[in-house]
């Protein structure tokens, strides 16, 4: 017999215990991405446009989905983690095959290993997070242990 | 002048994050006592800033300002923010993030030097 107790808690939040880790981690990256970025787009914006506007747009990402970890606003995470995910992926990619247009300047270039490969890894980690700390014992109660307690 | 500060924020660095990751081994949260040390730390980064100021002031070293002081206030940022979540998270977590917290702070050293022209 498998003992399945109704679940009578929620989702776990994405910002304590462990995830913990996770908001700091991205916190330190969304800081170094943005402030980055915004020295490039407002000191030298000319030299690499596409380029630097790139990088301040995913320093702001990652400071979006750092606020949204740490206050468990878990859609949002979803969409901002997955961004960087893609981000990470397409520009990695274009970086190696285009360096006209992509000098070693964003934090995506060459897979993020500007900054010890942190962005590819940390993408996979935070949709693990937000999988995990998603799920209950139960899965099918959800939705109805959300509206009783 | 600056490698010496550097150094010695790097080394009080290693020491906070020594004993950080001994708790995380040991399963336990941040204490009040290591929240002083790593105010020692801020206190460092503090003479720092007023040192690079007067330096740069009044030196001729040729330094990007504005990279050289977003770095001089972000690493002022991180242990302040280790320190309010070791009040809100009481697990071995706390721990964990002061100890990232203090490899950050080391790593921004590193960072600093390279932007002040030593290294």
């Amino acid at each position: 017999m498998i003992d399945v107790r109704p679940s009578t808690h929620a989702t776990h939040p994405t910002g304590t215990g462990a995830g913990r880790l996770l908001v700091a981690v991205y916190g330190v990256l969304a800081l170094a991405a943005t402030a980055r970025g915004l020295y490039q787009v407002t000191t030298k914006l000319d030299e690499a446009p596409l380029a630097y506007a790139l990088s301040l747009l995913a320093g702001i990402v990652y400071v979006v989905a750092t606020i949204a970890l740490a206050r468990d606003l878990r859609r949002l995470a979803w969409v901002t983690v997955g961004f960087e995910l893609v981000g990470v992926l397409v520009v990695g990619t274009l970086s190696l095959v285009d360096v006209g247009d992509f000098p070693d300047e964003t934090v995506w270039s060459q897979f993020g290993a500007g900054y010890g490969y942190v962005p590819l890894v940390l993408p996979f980690v935070g949709l693990w997070w937000l999988w995990r700390t998603g799920r209950t014992p139960d899965a099918q109660a959800t939705s109805s242990a959300a509206t009783v307690g | 002048m600056t490698v010496v500060l550097s150094l010695l924020v790097a080394l009080l660095c290693a020491a906070l994050a020594g004993w950080a990751l001994w708790f995380v081994i040991a399963d336990r949260a941040v204490i009040l006592r290591q929240l002083w040390g790593g105010a020692v730390v801020e206190g460092a980064l503090v003479v720092q800033a007023v040192v690079l100021a007067v330096l740069q002031a009044t030196g001729e070293q040729d330094v990007d300002g504005v990279l050289l002081w977003g770095y001089v206030v972000t690493q002022l940022v991180v242990l302040p923010v280790a320190a309010a979540w070791a009040f809100a998270e009481r697990t071995r977590w706390s721990s964990v993030v002061l100890l990232v917290a203090a490899l950050t702070v080391a790593f921004l050293q590193l960072r600093l030097l390279q932007i002040w022209g030593t290294l």
